[in-house]
């Protein structure tokens, strides 16, 4: 067909298939296209790329935000299961985005202040003592079999309450596993929200927190539960 | 009369059979050209008059139906392409008794791409630099407009777009292996 170098750029030909091109230069760019096999090539793998991220849904990313607590700033992260992921000892954003990046390989981080909202919402106010429980759905799949059945069971201890470890493993009818409850409470990924920090030593004393045991404290004196805890 | 027409969404036959008479032998040559097979040219410009009659492109005064006309073929024609390319490689290492028709999903997707290439596409997104990987994925995964992109971005409407532009020639270069595989026509 036509033969010499293309003067068409890459840039046209996506411009074109994005539909970000006005309808005189678009008509030229189709006409081109029906006698450039090279751009021809080209428009087909970008309208195969936008066919394929079109064909993703918003759930197919992770969703998040940072906003200030009382413990500083709270990162939070949310797939279209539910809140995923929550910690406050990751100082930038940045080192939170690559952390999401490193769980989540095939699911993009997306800045979502409004998907995140409620989130936000709840841990004000419980931070402020107007909630004591959490209505959220929560993301728990990456987890062990185990560690959801011990986290699932977490969740029902009610607030103001503390259970010991090896109550927790008589519950899931595990009665030999508390150290293995204490396991699977460290790798909660959305401590505060199922609380872990209620569960505590049979002779009283706080255990361990993965969030740091002076947060473990500060959430059970938030709570009003009896202060006899030392470490 | 066109006014009423146009209300109810449809474009009167007579106006349509114009357009097939005076733009259908270019359209069949340019769809030729783009396919390079007679028959996906003449189904796809069938397309075409029925995208024309149930969203037919304005044609008062400084309208451009020629434009709309080439728009809608250059692009069914290309998603036709696309489809077709991955369609070969689908088959490959496949069940030689296989037939392209059962493979094909009932409702395959507009790029025909298949679950792996899908999330091969969301790990190479999810790798791009936040702005960019931030207005691909709003663009075109959520279908926000650009102002709304540029809110969230906390940038203008142009770096929204240029945004998404730099991101997707990044992933079209990052999934270069996936096009490569094409077979020769």
């Amino acid at each position: 067909m036509t033969s010499g170098p293309c003067r068409v750029s890459e840039e046209q030909v996506l411009a074109f298939v994005t539909g970000d091109m006005d309808q005189n230069a678009s008509l030229a760019l189709a006409e081109h296209l029906g006698e450039c096999r090279g751009c021809r090539d080209q428009a087909t793998e970008y309208t195969s790329l936008l066919g394929g991220l079109q064909s993703c849904s918003a759930e197919e990313a992770v969703h998040w935000h940072r906003f200030e607590t009382p413990f500083g700033m709270m990162n939070v992260a949310a797939t279209g299961t539910g809140l995923s992921r929550l910690s406050w000892r990751q100082a930038d954003p940045e080192a939170f985005v690559h952390h999401l990046g490193s769980l989540y390989p095939d699911r993009p981080a997306i800045h979502d202040a409004e998907g995140l909202a409620q989130t936000e919402r709840q841990l004000h106010e419980y931070f402020a003592g107007e909630r004591s429980r959490f209505e959220l759905p929560v993301d728990l799949t990456r987890l062990s079999g185990f560690e959801r059945e011990v986290l699932e069971c977490v969740r029902t201890i009610p607030f103001g309450d503390v259970v010991p470890y090896s109550e927790v493993a008589r519950r899931i009818g595990s009665p030999k596993a508390a150290r293995a409850v204490g396991n699977a409470l460290n790798h909660n990924p959305v401590a505060i929200v199922v609380p872990c920090h209620r569960v505590v030593r049979a002779d009283g004393s706080l255990g361990g927190y993965g969030g740091g045991v002076r947060y473990k404290r500060r959430l059970l004196s938030l709570e009003g539960t009896p202060a006899l805890f030392s470490d | 009369m066109s006014k009423a027409s146009s209300a109810l969404g449809y474009a009167p036959p007579d106006r349509v059979e114009k357009w097939v008479g005076r733009y259908g032998p270019e359209l069949r040559r340019h769809l030729g050209r783009m396919t390079n097979n007679a028959d996906d040219a003449e189904d796809i410009l069938q397309q075409v008059w029925i995208s024309a009659v149930e969203k037919p492109p304005d044609d008062g005064p400084g309208s451009n139906v020629r434009a709309w006309l080439y728009r809608v073929a250059t692009n069914a024609a290309l998603d036709s392409l696309a489809r077709k390319r991955f369609r070969r490689q689908a088959l490959q290492g496949v069940d030689p008794g296989a037939t392209a028709s059962n493979l094909e999903p009932p409702d395959a997707g507009f790029s025909g791409l298949d679950e792996e290439t899908r999330a091969r596409v969301r790990e190479q997104c999810a790798k791009l630099p936040t702005k960019q990987r931030e207005a691909v994925w709003l663009r075109w995964a959520e279908g926000l407009d650009y102002p709304t992109i540029a809110q969230r971005l906390g940038s203008s409407t142009e770096s929204a777009r240029a945004n998404v532009h730099h991101g997707m020639k990044k992933l079209r270069e990052s999934l270069l292996d996936i096009w490569e595989e094409e077979v020769e026509r």
